[in-house]
């Protein structure tokens, strides 16, 4: 018992790991389709987890939110942002905020924080998913840092959905998922947000012929 | 009493909902919303009449799964008193509307006016009831958005949209205090309910209950209009379509008077130090003269109106804060006599002014417009609202033999009683507030005088008067209804008392009934009948007589004279209605003696012709009182706040990446923060 559950939790920072590590290739790439793939690579490797968490400790409403994660982010959402590229026609990100160097040492910075926050928590905690609060916290702060770091409205979106990620794997972390219903509507606002932010990024190439949104600062009086 | 709670209920609820899940014409809808909310209310006169008599307070309450919150009700006498007087105003409001609104079709949606009608009374009625301060907050806000909403309802116009933004901000920053007074009553019991605030575990220290003192008497106050916190009443009643400003102005104003007693004397038990009720006093003063006097100098008949109703709220709080006064002296005979009085002027006043306001929408209806100077000669186009606005005239101005006349009577009696008290100061004060009242009523005749003759009397002034017409019979039938309870407010207070009486006596321990009403009823003498009596009803028979003996004496020594009809002998000109008085010119005295307190600006163009230096081609006339309170009070917080704005936009940026920036900064320290 004391060996698998630790074989167990190695996994799942294995796994959790493995989201962290995508985080640096979404805010490496460039290129937004690639993007869109790196996110529901993220996904997956969520899915993953979650499924991993859930097979481990027993608790069965985990797999329903595996379930639907992998539906939602791994099919339906890269789908979407798919189309919107292709009606945008918008390939790269041309012009960053942040270049790409800066922007992956700052990420590095980021995790080391993470830990720094995380460390006298997690001692505290006896889930054998505990290390990966600091992952999951981690994968948050990155994400935010790449809806700050881009112009385009879409590499926008997939900083908010990683930022998403962040969440779900923190929340599965500290206490193995939060109560089915959240989920629920977690997942009901992710697919409403992204379908607002769809339109919304539709709306501002009709406006200004670009999904760049450093372009609304004209909007202000 | 459940049954009719549940029947009034019901009937809003259904005026609430019908109107908007029947598509179908206006007239159906207006003939729904209107129809149920007019038998809700007439529930809720049934209601408030039971619940005034009932020996016990009734209550009912339903739990909710929030904590705290429980949606509570309890009818005891003082709840049923503004039951009572919020059903009838509505029921005649109800009616009222269902000719009135016809002026809206086409204009705006009469299914969401008819439901938020039913809403505003419904949010009214629980009000008064609700026997959980989380509840009544609930309620009360839902009162005042109802009504903000109502303000709005013609929210083409500029103007209507100001009024209504400046009603939100005022009774949300009313609200602000309202809430802070009630956590510190949480704090003292540990629940919301009524009964833990009236019997808290710990009792509230001195400090706190004068914080509270101060706190419910600027949120209530906001809402009530005293003085300088009445600024909003002239924008917002008169943009309001009419029938909803004879609520706004007769009923809702009057909860804040409501939930005042309700605090003062209930959950405050009528312990206070003197300078509380001399507080309420002073404030009562100064909201009255002021009221009448601003009234005066307005022009728009609507806002006239709402400056009377910042008077009549004075004239309540006199009554409140002697009878506050007396109570801290332990003189509970008067202080019970006080508070009657306050009371009895409430009711008075949502019944004169309810039918003032009616009445002022009937001439807006019949002519389009608000402006008094385009009235004149509507007495022979419109004979039945004439007369029915002469009845709301005089019981405002405190004619025999009307309501208004009785309760403000009272009020003068109770402030006379001040030589009882032992303080020299107050013996001093309370005698020049009733001086100061008496200068009001004066002030107020004077400003009736204006508004009736001006609107009703003479030749009319523009086309809109000339082609005006009489109001349809729904109109007419609830200003009549109005104009029949004041005059029976006015000449059977031994029916009114009695009732008054069982609101008061749990407040001040003992029954005055015996006291106040003499002669089995039919002559009133507060207190003391060597002192001072009246009786309404032998005042009205006397005046009946001495009109008789008058025509009596005339025909006697005239003889009959035979009627001739002729115009008016002009000195061989025509009369025009340029010749008139103006509403501007009536006034014209008081703005000079007052000039201090006004403080107007007159501008007079003249263009003479140029041959002669005396007669002028064209006169421009123009003609403004200085708004103090919003030039030396409103205006410098509103500048502070926006110069704080002006500021803070140096950090508003305008880029989304700025603002995501800010917010993961933000993060970032609050998580070292938390380390």
């Amino acid at each position: 018992m004391q060996i698998s559950s630790h074989i167990g939790s190695q996994l799942v920072d294995l796994c959790s790991a493995l989201l962290l590590l995508t985080c640096f290739a979404i805010v490496a790439q460039r290129r937004l389709s690639a993007c869109v793939d790196l996110f529901a690579l993220q996904s997956a490797f969520l899915v993953l987890t979650a499924a991993l968490v859930a097979f481990l400790t027993g608790n069965h409403h985990i797999y329903i939110a595996a379930g639907l994660t992998g539906l939602i982010k791994v099919i339906i959402i890269p789908r979407v942002l798919k189309k919107v590229i292709e009606r945008l026609n918008v390939k790269r990100e041309l012009v960053m905020n942040v270049n790409v160097p800066a922007g992956l040492l700052i990420c590095g910075a980021l995790v080391m924080l993470a830990f720094f926050i995380t460390q006298p928590i997690i001692p505290l905690g006896f889930l054998l998913t505990r290390d990966s609060l600091a992952i999951a916290l981690a994968i948050v702060l990155i994400g935010f840092f790449t809806m700050i770091a881009r112009q385009k409205a879409v590499s926008q979106l997939v900083g908010f959905l990683v930022m998403e990620n962040g969440l779900f794997l923190g929340a599965t972390a500290a206490t193995y998922g939060m109560p089915l219903i959240v989920e629920l509507g977690v997942f009901f606002d992710v697919l409403i947000a992204v379908l607002i932010a769809g339109i919304y990024t539709n709306r501002l190439q009709d406006a200004f012929d670009s999904v760049d949104t450093s372009h609304l600062t004209v909007l202000k009086e | 009493m459940l049954n009719l709670f549940l029947l009034l209920f019901a009937g809003y609820i259904a005026g609430l909902l019908l109107p908007l899940c029947c598509p179908a014409k206006p007239r159906i809808q207006n003939i729904l919303a209107h129809g149920s909310a007019g038998l809700a209310s007439g529930a809720g006169i049934l209601l408030g009449v039971t619940g005034l008599f009932a020996p016990e307070p009734w209550t009912a309450s339903v739990q909710s799964t929030l904590p705290f919150l429980t949606f509570a009700i309890r009818l005891d006498p003082l709840a049923a008193l503004f039951v009572l007087t919020i059903s009838l105003v509505g029921l005649a409001a109800s009616i009222y509307a269902l000719g009135y609104v016809t002026e809206f079709y086409g204009r705006a949606s009469i299914a969401v006016l008819g439901s938020l009608f039913n809403g505003f009374l419904l949010s009214m009625t629980l009000v008064v009831i609700a026997d959980n301060g989380f509840f009544f907050l609930i309620v009360w806000e839902l009162m005042s958005l109802l009504s903000y909403f109502l303000v709005v309802t013609e929210h083409g116009k500029a103007e209507v949209r100001y009024a209504g933004l400046f009603y939100l901000i005022m009774t949300h920053v009313g609200t602000a205090f309202i809430i802070l007074a009630f956590l510190i009553f949480f704090q003292g019991g540990g629940s919301f309910s009524f009964e833990a605030f009236r019997h808290p575990e710990q009792p509230l220290s001195e400090g706190m209950r004068t914080l509270v003192f101060l706190m419910v008497l600027i949120g209530f106050g906001t809402k009530a209009g005293i003085v300088p916190l009445h600024v909003w009443l002239p924008y917002a009643h008169p943009a309001a379509p009419s029938h909803i400003s004879a609520l706004m102005s007769g009923v809702m104003i009057k909860t804040a008077i409501y939930a005042l007693v309700r605090v003062y004397f209930d959950f405050l038990g009528g312990q206070f130090p003197w300078w509380w009720g001399f507080v309420v006093l002073v404030i009562g003063a100064v909201s009255a003269l002021l009221g009448v006097m601003y009234a005066l100098m307005e022009h728009d008949l609507k806002s006239l109106l709402a400056y009377h109703s910042v008077e009549n709220i004075g004239i309540i709080l006199l009554g409140i804060g002697a009878g506050m006064i007396f109570q801290t002296f332990g003189l509970t005979e008067f202080a019970a006599l006080g508070l009657l009085a306050g009371l009895y002027h409430t009711i008075n006043h949502a019944m004169f002014k309810a039918l003032l306001f009616l009445g002022a929408g009937s001439l807006l209806y019949a002519t389009h417009t608000r402006n008094m100077e385009e009235y004149g000669g509507l007495l022979r186009r419109m004979p039945w609202t004439g007369v029915f606005f002469l009845i709301g005239a005089v019981s405002i101005s405190a004619l025999p033999p009307t309501n208004g006349f009785v309760s403000e009577w009272l009020v003068f009696q109770s402030l006379f009683l001040s030589f009882h008290l032992p303080t020299v100061l107050l013996k001093l004060m309370l005698p020049l507030a009733a001086a100061m009242l008496a200068l009001t009523s004066v002030l107020a005749l004077t400003c009736f005088a204006k508004a009736f003759g001006i609107s009703f009397l003479a030749l009319p002034r523009s086309s809109h008067a000339r082609q005006a017409e009489e109001v349809p019979i729904t109109m007419r039938i609830a200003m009549g209804m109005l104009a029949v309870v004041c005059v029976l407010l006015g000449l059977a207070p031994m029916v009114v008392v009695p009732m008054l009486d069982r609101v008061v006596a749990p407040f001040a321990g003992l029954s005055i009934e015996g006291k106040v009403l003499a002669l089995d009823g039919w002559a009133l003498a507060p207190v003391n009948v060597e002192f001072s009596s009246l009786s309404p009803m032998a005042l009205a028979l006397l005046l009946i007589a001495l009109s008789a003996l008058g025509l009596l004496l005339a025909v006697a020594f005239g003889g009959l004279v035979k009627q001739r009809y002729y115009k008016t002998w002009g000195c061989g000109i025509n009369l025009t209605a340029r010749m008139e008085y103006t509403a501007t010119g009536f006034v014209q005295p008081i703005k000079r003696v007052f000039g201090a307190i006004y403080q107007p600006t007159v501008k007079l163009e003249t263009e003479l012709l140029k041959e002669s230096r005396y007669f002028a081609k064209r006169r421009h006339f123009e003609f403004h009182i200085e708004p103090v309170f919003q030039k030396y009070l409103y205006d410098p917080v509103v500048a502070f706040f926006i110069g704080m704005a002006e500021r803070l936009r140096v950090i508003q940026g305008g880029s989304l990446h700025l603002y995501l920036a800010y917010i993961f900064v933000t993060l970032i320290v609050l998580l070292l923060f938390a380390v």
